[in-house]
């Protein structure tokens, strides 16, 4: 039908176009759907095992249409070992949120200074600080364990979001190093005359036009932050554990209740998804576009 | 609104090039002066120095008298445009404008009130909700034009600010921007480098080359009394036609064969002056086309390009290549051999050291 009323339309040529790359169109479609699906089929089998009942878990075969129920998101967040996995959710969140908000704050400011004035050894010091990631983090898990030892700070919240800071920094800094350096001199020349002082132009155009860059380090900070799982491991106990320590505990001492282990699995997945989601929209690229010539 | 001064300013980069030589210049209250030069001459230093956005390596700015070399930026109140525009990209059209109110923390109605009288006068009231990236290059620079005259600045500052602008856009806004600093008496200084463009804003024009002011004066006085042969020949379109003379008498020149006659000034000046490396300078308007014959200087037509009224003609004499400007109904056809005769009244002659034999005496070149 669509086809038919284009060809009347448009000139033969253009009006072939369509027709001809329609196969090729709907294959693209097909393929990209069968991508999506494979990626997407063990976060279903996640989320549909934790919402499932024990029997219906084990059933052969697999049943694909159930009552859903929170029981096991219930077991797990409030009973399995004792207090359930509440609490290291939170863990998690307050860790997260606060040592991806030092690193995109103090490294936003790093970047903008490396970026934007000269003096001497500034190209220096920018690889020096990206070096501090060419280690594996294992590297440093002994001298680290030490020195949050001799601080007192073992199984402390502020323990973990300074290691997490310190590690996400360097990414942070030396990737908006670059985000600040595209920005036009000209632009900030411009705040200059004016009447702006150097740090009002950080705030007020330097930061609203590297938003993309901001937003993006501050998802993949928390996904860094969220995710950790050795040093997690090695410097806290139970009072500042996060998810992925439960988690791994969860699977050695309570055997296998996979409803419970499924939703705790939903529940570390969600949080990093829906933050994910709603800085999704700021990741607007080419808002410099159009300024200067 | 100050008097500026340049006293024996310098700018030198890190990298050692120096962009700006002792430069001193007085920009009268209310004036509009252009700075003309090629690029890389050292006006947009001039300009971004006097703004604060370059430190002096050596010398100082006065603002009526005081220094201001040491202030910063938003200390000087200069208002500057840019040739790229230099808008926010984030903010609206409005918010640009009033970003310069906002930063004297003017209460909310008053930038209001201000922004929109300017955007009224420049006639971009309806673009005050789009963002830069929505706007063409001439509304662009208008409301690069609003942002800077909406805080009534001490100085006006502009950097080849019609640059990336098409042709007759470049010429409707110019005017305007006359219009406007003529209506608000702001001390202005507009760096170009097309001399039209000068002529038609600039009371007064200061020529710069290679870091150095080469002359100041109106465009008529640049174009009739150039101090040095870079004037000569930056000043006027067509280029002004250089020519290697030799001197025959105290006080008469030839060039080739072909004997000139000066009026008294420059015979005196000649006399003045033991100089032989001498070159005669004039202009292709006061060069006329005649029959060849052997008491003049003769050449072959290599090259006709009809404007409007007249036509650019490109001689090849035995003495070196010449550019006439004729009227187009005596348009002389490529390969015809012409003779050519100079208007003597309007000669020019230039030393060895490319001074003016007849403009520079005491005035040491510069200045």
């Amino acid at each position: 039908m669509t086809v038919a009323r284009i060809r009347n339309k448009a000139p033969v040529e253009r009006a072939r176009q369509p027709a001809g790359a329609w196969p090729i169109g709907a294959l693209r479609y097909l393929v990209a759907a069968v991508f999506t699906g494979f990626c997407l089929f063990p976060f279903y089998v996640i989320v549909t095992t934790a919402l499932k009942t024990e029997t219906n878990i084990f059933a052969w075969p697999p049943v694909w249409v159930f009552k859903p129920t929170l029981q096991s998101f219930y077991n797990a967040l409030f009973v399995f070992g004792g207090r359930g996995a509440i609490s290291y959710l939170i863990n998690s969140i307050v860790i997260s949120a606060v040592s991806t908000f030092l690193a995109v704050v103090l490294g936003a400011m790093a970047a903008y200074g490396l970026a934007r004035f000269s003096f001497a050894g500034n190209r220096q010091l920018a690889f020096w600080i990206l070096s501090t990631r060419f280690a594996p983090p294992v590297a440093f898990v002994v001298p680290i364990y030490i020195m949050v030892q001799r601080a007192g700070l073992l199984d402390s919240h502020i323990a973990l979001i300074l290691i997490y800071t310190a590690m996400n920094l360097s990414l942070v800094v030396w990737i908006l190093r670059g985000f600040f350096a595209e920005i036009p001199i000209e632009i900030e020349e411009a705040a200059l005359v004016d009447g702006y002082s150097q740090l009002q132009i950080f705030w007020r155009v330097a930061l609203p036009l590297v938003r993309p860059g901001i937003v993006s380090m501050a998802i993949l900070s928390a996904i860094f932050s969220w995710n950790e799982f050795l040093y997690a491991m090695v410097l806290t106990q139970s009072r500042a554990a996060t998810l992925p320590v439960y988690l791994a505990g969860f699977s050695n001492s309570m055997g296998l209740a996979w409803g419970e282990y499924m939703a705790v699995g939903t529940m570390a997945v969600l949080p990093i998804l829906v933050f994910t989601f709603a800085l999704q929209k700021h990741l607007v690229r080419g808002l410099t576009f159009g300024a200067v010539k | 609104m100050p008097r500026i001064e340049f006293s024996g300013v310098t700018k030198s980069y890190a990298d050692g090039t120096q962009a700006v030589a002792d430069l001193n210049l007085v920009v009268e209250d209310g004036e509009f002066l252009c700075l003309l030069g090629p690029s890389g001459c050292g006006k947009s230093s001039t300009i971004r120095v006097l703004a604060g956005l370059e430190a002096v390596s050596e010398g100082m700015v006065l603002a009526d008298g005081h220094r201001i070399d040491h202030l910063p930026p938003q200390a000087r109140d200069c208002a500057m445009i840019f040739e790229n525009y230099a808008l926010y990209p984030h903010l609206t059209a409005f918010e640009n404008i009033a970003m310069p109110l906002r930063a004297r923390r003017l209460p909310a109605q008053d930038v209001e009130r201000r922004v929109m009288e300017i955007a009224r006068m420049l006639r971009i009231e309806p673009l005050m909700a789009r963002r830069p990236s929505r706007l063409s290059g001439g509304e662009k620079q208008r409301v690069g034009v609003a942002r800077a005259l909406v805080r009534e600045p001490a100085m006006f500052l502009m950097d080849e600010p019609l640059g990336h602008l098409e042709a007759y856009l470049r010429v409707e806004l110019r005017a305007e921007i006359r219009r406007l600093q003529e209506r608000l008496v702001i001390t202005t200084i507009y760096v170009t480098h097309d001399q039209g463009e000068a002529a038609a804003v600039a009371d007064r024009i200061a020529v710069m080359s290679a870091g150095r002011l080469q002359q100041v004066g109106s465009f008529l006085d640049l174009l009739d009394r150039p101090l040095n042969r870079f004037v000569a020949e930056f000043i006027g379109e067509p280029p002004m036609v250089f020519l290697p003379v030799h001197r025959v008498t105290a006080d008469s020149l030839a060039v080739k064969d072909v004997q000139i006659r000066l009026p008294e000034p420059l015979a005196a000046a000649l006399r003045a002056t033991d100089d032989c490396n001498l070159t005669l300078g004039v202009r292709p308007n006061d060069i006329s086309i005649v029959t060849p014959a052997p008491e003049r200087l003769n050449g072959e037509v290599v090259l006709v390009q009809p404007q409007g009224g007249h036509a650019i003609v490109g001689v090849e004499t035995s003495a070196g290549p010449a550019t006439v400007v004729v009227p187009s109904d005596v348009r002389p056809a490529a390969g015809t051999i012409v003779g050519l005769v100079f208007e003597s009244e309007a000669l020019h002659l230039f030393d060895s050291a490319a001074r003016s034999l007849l403009h520079s005496r005491g005035e040491g070149g510069g200045g």
